[in-house]
């Protein structure tokens, strides 16, 4: 995908679906001249997409912009702004993303903090005339035109419920050490996990989750006091990647690796010490800078006023997946980072 | 009025009893807590549960010796959890990825933190503006700094040899955390200068009256200075302590509401936010208190937010005793 002649290939395509489909239905919008004279050649755009991330700093969100200035590269026209509040605070992020809207960028990508009071700010994005679009976190009840969606809540708790079962020998207790206590995608996997051990694995008890917010101290401390008051505990999730490398530390600070079992979601450079102690069991996550890239292309599509096929493949991204009820564009099954593939990555 | 009670009152003024009336309250109540908490589950009095508390009461504890000092002379620092991030990110780069020594980090740790608390000393000793401005202005400056130094990127990869002040085994002396041990040292010197040195009584003195301290012959600009100086230092040594017990990467989020976790320890343990008493003995039970409630919460497997709810009540409980406290001693005068 970092070749220009797959880009330029890569562009070509998008131009052929603009002219098949873009007639039909959405003719109406003003952005299919500009798409149209884009792909014939004679002149390229220049619009902003825009992604406000949780908070900046974090290595999540850094690879996810990693990833969105790769696209920022190969789609012409294409300018990556990436800005986000140093906290992970509601009223912050709507600061930045209101100053967004009076920087009149084309594209607005959103992660909410808080999805629902993030709404009327994305009302207002949208009636100044800006594509609003959201990923990593949905605001399902908001004018957003598309979620770009990491990997579905029912293949990531699945996939986590199943690594953290397999470890504990498929029974004993667990319990998941989350983050902000309003985060709509964590809760979603939450509830599938509870599910999956509910289902398949009857024989593991579930104690009741609790919340250290996006800080990894508190997570530790948090998966310490759980220890101490469960003796018979033996597995611990840390469902986001503050909490992953936390309740890992815990479990190796008690001296307890081989007896706590733990995984999570965490980023492949943070684990990678845990996964090689035995302190954390595997790490579920999915390709952050594809994801990142799958944003920045998807604003890019929105800003065109291009339609989604049901599968496409997106630069090196294979079996990206549309589903036209819900407008969630899927980047495809989670990935399980052990001790021996960790390494590979730089995030 | 006779002779006797007023030597009696001039005695009780000039020095307060060595365990005040809400420091007792609060023993009584944390006793009351771990009692109550092992009742209602064994693993709360386990030797790595209190070996894991009483550490991470350390950073805490050290940080509310200083703030101790600065409200005591009427005064408020709310921009150590900034100095708290850019010290302990500062340690970090310089280990993980400068390859230096830990101690020696530790050493420029220590500077830093004494660097940026001297800025809040001058600026509020010679500026003459309140401190709870200066230090808001102050913290988001620190941040930025702090945030330049990560420079976007979590630090990861930091080494093992970190773990002599850390929570595991290899940081105990005789089964005691040692950053529990350094922070007991430092609050038993503080906790003696404050209360028989003259120039700790100088604190005390600014709190109760400023102008009445500086007749009185007391280098007030100096000793302000001093205040904020020395708990931008201890905030340099509890960076240290938060590397040490950290996992292999740092992000942005440490130190991250720290502050207010130290000012309410130290107003929980009756220091009175309009100046003029407290004690750092109080500040250690308020900190304790408060790890308390939120390892019980967590324990009981209750909601976790329910610590929210108790640490807010106790703040409120305690400023309010402080302030009937103050009623009363006024109507007697």
């Amino acid at each position: 995908m970092k070749s220009p002649l797959k880009a330029v290939v890569a562009l070509a395509a998008a131009g052929a679906l603009v002219l098949s489909a873009g007639c039909t239905a959405r003719s109406d919008t003003p952005a299919d001249d500009v798409s149209t004279e884009a792909n014939t050649g004679t002149e390229t755009a220049e619009f902003t997409v825009a992604f406000v991330p949780k908070l900046q700093g974090i290595p999540y969100f850094e690879a996810m912009n990693t990833g969105g200035q790769a696209a920022e590269a190969d789609i012409p026209g294409l300018t990556w702004l990436y800005q986000g509040p140093t906290e992970a605070d509601p009223a912050k992020q709507a600061d930045i993303v209101r100053s967004l809207i009076q920087q009149k960028v084309d594209v607005l990508i959103v992660a909410p903090n808080d999805p629902d009071s993030l709404a009327p700010v994305l009302e207002e994005a949208k009636a100044a005339g800006i594509k609003v679009a959201t990923a990593d976190t949905d605001a399902p009840n908001s004018v957003r035109d598309v979620f770009v969606n990491q990997a579905t809540a029912e293949g990531l708790g699945t996939t986590i419920a199943e690594t953290l079962a397999t470890a504990m020998g498929g029974s004993g207790t667990a319990a998941i050490v989350s983050c902000g206590e309003t985060a709509e995608n964590l809760n979603s996997w939450i509830a599938v996990e509870e599910a999956t051990f509910a289902s398949q694995y009857p024989d593991i008890k579930l104690l009741p989750t609790v919340y250290a917010g996006e800080d990894q101290a508190k997570a530790t401390e948090m998966a310490t006091d759980l220890m101490n008051a469960n003796p018979d505990l033996t597995g611990l999730i840390g469902q986001c990647t503050t909490s992953a490398p936390g309740v890992a530390q815990a479990v190796k600070d008690a001296g307890k690796i081989g007896t706590v079992f733990t995984t999570g979601l965490g980023t492949p450079q943070a684990m990678l010490p845990y996964l090689e102690d035995g302190s954390s069991s595997g790490s579920v996550l999915w390709d952050v800078e594809g994801l990142g890239y799958l944003a920045a292309w998807a604003g890019a599509q929105l800003y065109y006023g291009n339609s989604f096929e049901a599968t496409q493949t997106v630069g090196d991204l294979q079996g990206v997946t549309w589903d036209a009820a819900t407008k969630t564009l899927l980047l495809g099954p989670p990935t399980v980072f052990t001790k021996d593939n960790a390494a590979q990555y730089d995030y | 009025m006779s002779a006797t009670t007023l030597t009696a009152r001039r005695r009780e003024r000039v020095l307060p009893p060595a365990v005040t009336g809400q420091e007792l309250i609060l023993i009584g109540v944390i006793a009351l807590l771990w009692v109550l908490l092992a009742l209602a589950n064994p693993g709360f009095l386990a030797p790595y549960s209190i070996q894991n508390m009483l550490w991470r009461l350390a950073p805490v504890g050290i940080m509310a010796i200083g703030m101790t000092i600065i409200i005591v002379t009427a005064g408020i620092d709310i921009s150590i959890a900034a100095i708290l991030m850019v010290c302990s990110v500062t340690i970090a780069k310089l280990i993980a990825e400068n390859g230096w020594n830990f101690w020696l980090a530790v050493g420029v740790s220590l500077v830093i933190g004494a660097a940026l608390g001297a800025i809040n000393g001058v600026l509020i000793s010679y500026g003459r503006v309140p401190a709870i401005i200066i230090t808001f202005g102050t913290a988001n400056l620190f941040q930025f700094l702090g945030l330049r130094i990560f420079n976007s990127k979590t630090v990861n990869g930091l080494p093992a040899e970190r773990g002599i002040l850390g929570p595991g085994e290899g940081g105990r002396f005789l089964g005691l955390p040692i950053a529990f041990i350094i922070m007991v040292v430092l609050v038993a010197f503080a906790w003696y200068y404050l209360r028989h040195f003259p120039g700790g009584r100088h604190f005390y003195a600014i709190g109760d009256d400023e102008r009445a301290a500086a007749l009185a012959g007391v280098n007030v600009r100096r000793r302000i200075f001093l205040a904020y100086l020395v708990t931008g230092l201890l905030v340099g040594l509890a960076a240290a302590i938060t590397i040490a017990g950290g996992t292999s990467t740092l992000d942005q989020n440490v130190g991250k509401g720290q502050e207010l976790v130290t000012i309410a320890a130290t107003v929980i343990g009756g220091t009175s936010i309009m100046g003029g008493r407290g004690s750092v003995l109080g500040a250690v039970l308020g900190a304790l208190l408060v790890q308390t409630v939120s390892s019980g919460v967590t324990q009981l497997g209750w909601p976790s937010q329910l610590s929210n709810l108790f640490v807010g009540l106790f703040i409120v409980v305690a400023v309010g005793a402080d302030l009937i406290r103050e009623r009363r001693r006024k109507a007697k005068l």
